[in-house]
């Protein structure tokens, strides 16, 4: 019987996808970019052959993930904090750098009877008609882009008042997803996935002074394991076809 | 359709079986035939995955054999590998997951033996191997073959956990129910469309496939 | 052959049931293990089975020790050759009536399995029936399956838990006689259990009483049956001694027949006996009339010289226990009688009996027992 086991463990353990030999390295990425990295990787793979595994969330879901032994090559988060973090941890190659800067976004789609105004004023009409539901925004907890909404609301004194309104995106794209559905009224979202999907097209939104919020850094990082196709996408999303692309997407590229 | 994605559910589903069920003849028939002290314990344990939300099961599996855990520390020495946020991750809590789904069934097959048809077994002078393969399979298979159809299904349609244990990595955890998920993330309705409507099928041909082997365990004894 | 030295049988327990036996049961015996729901009948069985341990066991089978916690020993039931024939049958229900008894033939060729099990369909009236599933059965049928299928182990004792609790009186009879014809031919002994009296006294060679788990009384039939101070309106039955008789002679003519037992000439009708055969015989207690004289001009057509043993059953219902020859009969009287005849142990005394009262079992030929004495012999030669 004692073989018999073996045997069989053996056949599974070889079957199975983790030992064959996964080349493809695998990037980890906020969700803010989940459409300007499709593109970036596209072209990667255009130009050299090499195709990445894209894995998108909340970055602070990733980054405990990444804690917990997640065999991600290359980590793209959406603010700074979490890759010190990982940093600190000995999990990454070094501090990484700053590929993007983020904007958050206003949006009601077209159904809602929110307003979008830079000031936020909409929304304070909104919760005055006595007639406000929904207002979506990512976890502030896991997600910069929570974070960054959180403050805006705070800064334009309405954070108290919308409390009891918001319902919480996982990530920033599970966010959207409430607002663009129409079963909120709206919410503070990333630019980049308001103008990069049909929602810009199915509603209505603005782009929030960065007055509003602290600087939304996007920071990436190579993680210890990263091998050097890796190492060469990490280079590549430093360079100008990317950086066009970002640029494309709404996110501002600092200056090399 | 993601095909990778399928494939994987496919495989997790396959390979939690080939562990999962002879464990669970093996338990169901246990708790069946014998009444030992902590019966009802071990009996409530199996049971526990059935009220317990995805993410408790989830959080203490990751505990259990998360990179900082010491069996996942362990695999890691062995294989190079993690144990979460890897296949053979998946299936091991697949298969806790899936405890009771697989020994509940199995046992209540073998409760239906009646005591005396395996004592007469006995008397026949069968060797507890010639019972079991001759005398008790063959009297229990449906509610193996329940268990079979109901853990491969609900292997399929496992979402928290899976999520939480494994990740979503293409090609190594990403099994169907999280593509889709992944899929409306990423704003495309149509790609979740389609694989929600093939989980949906199958997991209707589980139920028709479950209630034919019901009724037949059912009608077997009459 | 080697020489069967029988069953011996200790057994004492306080759980599930208090159990307190000891039996034997030697191998042309058949001992009736007789007693009232929950006296420990079924318990005792399966403690001799093997199927449940008690706290203090010693079975020994034809010298073969299968029990003994004193000594540690305890040989688990396969190992045992039990023939066990459950109240319900306990048949595979998914194997046909030959897969059930093949289940029972161990080793062998598949081919030899299959012609043996066959066979031992064939002694118990089954050929042509093989290839049902016991769902396609009669209750008697299946009884039937399970005693082939007990037997085709080639048992050292052959055990019977009820076997006609689930069976209706009309075939009773005819299963009575077909066990009996069985019994004869594979001369082991045999250990069964009932609540009920008619098949102990049917088939028994030997009863054990029990009550709540003790043996209450013991012996064999006609010893026992002929006490009078065992509680027989508590067994259902009503006292009666039961023994063997001898059809010694049938008078077409006169449509009577003569039955001889241990020295006593009974007269019965001669309906279904055959000359030479043997027949069980039941005398009830409220049928023998006794006399000081014997009288004349009655119908009776027995009239039989005996003497008073003994004076039992308590005052106000006598049973006075007669010998005639060699056999001992129950007569229930009324206390008012005993005083007028002045009936005391050692008086000698006339029974009168009707012909028409006295219960035969038996009747029919019984020279049936040919075709399971072959099947027996077609098996594995005794160890």
């Amino acid at each position: 019987m004692r073989w018999l086991t073996r045997c069989a463990l053996a056949a599974v353990l070889a079957a199975s996808p983790s030992l064959s030999a996964r080349a493809a390295p695998v990037v980890a990425a906020a969700s803010d970019l989940q459409l300007a990295l499709r593109e970036v990787a596209d072209r990667f793979a255009r130009e050299t052959g090499v195709r990445v595994t894209l894995v998108f969330g909340a970055s602070g879901s990733l980054t405990r993930q990444l804690k917990d032994g997640a065999p991600f090559d290359v980590f793209l988060s959406a603010d700074e904090a979490f890759v010190h973090d990982l940093a600190d941890a000995g999990l990454a190659r070094d501090h990484g750098l700053v590929y993007a800067i983020g904007r958050i976004a206003l949006y009601a789609p077209r159904s809602s009877p929110l307003e979008v105004d830079e000031r936020l004023d909409g929304i304070r009409r909104w919760l005055d008609s006595g007639r406000a539901t929904r207002f979506a925004i990512a976890n502030p907890e896991h997600a910069p882009y929570g974070r960054a909404a959180e403050a805006a609301l705070r800064r334009a004194g309405l954070w108290e008042r919308i409390t009891p309104h918001l319902v919480l995106g996982e990530s920033v794209a599970q966010a959207a997803r409430f607002a663009a559905a129409g079963d909120a009224a709206g919410g503070i979202l990333a630019h980049s996935l308001v103008i990069g999907t049909p929602m810009a097209a199915d509603g209505r939104h603005v782009v929030l002074p960065e007055s509003l919020h602290p600087p939304l850094r996007q920071r990436m990082v190579l993680m210890k394991r990263a091998g050097p196709e890796a190492l060469r996408f990490y280079e590549y999303l430093q360079g100008p076809a990317a950086r066009d692309v970002l640029r494309r997407h709404g996110f501002t590229v600092p200056p090399v | 359709m993601d095909w990778a994605a399928f494939r994987l559910s496919v495989q997790l589903g396959v390979t939690t079986l080939v562990f999962l069920i002879p464990l669970s003849i093996a338990l169901g028939r246990l708790l069946a035939v014998r009444r030992f002290p902590g019966h009802d314990v071990v009996e409530a344990v199996v049971a526990l995955p059935l009220i317990l939300p995805p993410t408790v099961l989830g959080f203490y599996l990751l505990v259990a054999f998360g990179g900082r855990s010491w069996i996942g520390s362990a695999f890691s020495s062995l294989t190079g590998g993690t144990l979460a946020f890897s296949f053979e991750g998946l299936v091991l809590a697949s298969m806790l997951v899936n405890l009771p789904f697989a020994v509940q069934p199995i046992q209540r097959a073998f409760e239906a033996v009646p005591r005396e048809v395996r004592e007469a077994a006995a008397c026949c002078g069968m060797t507890w191997w010639r019972a079991l393969a001759a005398i008790e399979l063959p009297l229990a298979w449906p509610g193996i073959a329940t268990a079979v159809v109901l853990t491969f299904a609900h292997t399929l349609g496992e979402f928290g956990v899976v999520l939480m244990v494994g990740g979503s990595i293409p090609g190594e955890t990403r099994t169907l129910s999280i593509a889709i998920y992944d899929r409306v993330q990423a704003f495309d309705d149509r790609g979740a469309g389609i694989m929600a409507a093939t989980l949906l099928a199958m997991a209707t041909v589980a139920l028709a496939l479950t209630t034919r082997l019901t009724r037949r365990l059912g009608g077997r004894h009459g | 052959m080697a020489e069967r030295a029988g069953l011996e049988v200790s057994v004492a327990d306080t759980r599930p049931v208090r159990l307190d036996v000891q039996l034997r049961c030697g191998p042309d015996e058949v001992l009736a293990i007789f007693g009232p729901s929950g006296s420990g009948k079924t318990t005792l069985l399966r403690c001799v089975a093997g199927l449940h341990r008690p706290a203090q066991a010693r079975v020994v089978c034809d010298g073969i020790v299968w029990a003994d916690t004193a000594g540690g020993q305890w040989l688990p039931v396969r190992r045992r050759r039990v023939g066990f024939v459950f109240q319900e049958y306990a048949l595979f229900p998914h194997l046909t009536a030959r897969g059930n008894v093949m289940a029972a033939l161990g080793a062998g060729s598949a081919s030899a399995r299959r012609a043996d099990a066959a066979r031992w369909l064939a002694a118990v009236h089954l050929t042509g029936l093989e290839n049902r599933v016991p769902a396609s059965l009669s209750g008697g049928q299946r009884q039937r399956v399970a005693i082939a299928r007990a037997l085709a182990r080639d048992p050292q004792v052959l055990l019977l838990d009820e076997p006609f609790a689930a069976v209706d009186r009309a075939l009773r009879a005819r299963l009575h006689r077909e066990l009996e014809q069985i019994r004869r031919a594979v001369r082991i002994p045999v250990l069964l259990v009932t609540h009920d009296f008619e098949d102990v006294v049917r088939l028994s060679t030997h009863v054990v009483v029990l009550d709540e788990g003790r043996v209450a009384a013991a012996g064999p039939i006609a010893a026992l049956t002929s006490r009078g101070d065992l509680p027989w309106e508590r067994y259902g039955l009503g006292a009666g001694s039961v023994f063997d008789a001898e059809v010694r002679r049938v008078d077409v003519v006169r449509g009577l027949a003569e039955l001889a037992a241990g020295g006593a000439v009974f007269i019965v009708p001669r309906e279904g006996l055959a000359e030479g055969s043997c027949v069980r015989v039941r005398v009830p207690a409220k049928e023998v009339i006794l006399a000081t004289r014997p009288p004349e001009g009655l119908s009776l057509h027995n009239v039989l010289p005996g003497r008073v043993a003994e004076v039992g059953g308590g005052e106000r219902h006598p049973l006075v226990r007669l010998a005639i020859g060699g056999v001992h009969l129950l007569a229930e009287v009324t206390s008012d009688a005993v005083e007028r005849l002045q009936i005391r142990a050692g008086a000698s005394v006339y029974a009168l009996i009707k012909s028409v009262a006295i219960e035969i079992h038996g009747r029919d030929d019984d020279h049936n027992g040919h075709a399971v004495a072959d099947a027996h012999a077609g098996g594995p030669p005794p160890a």
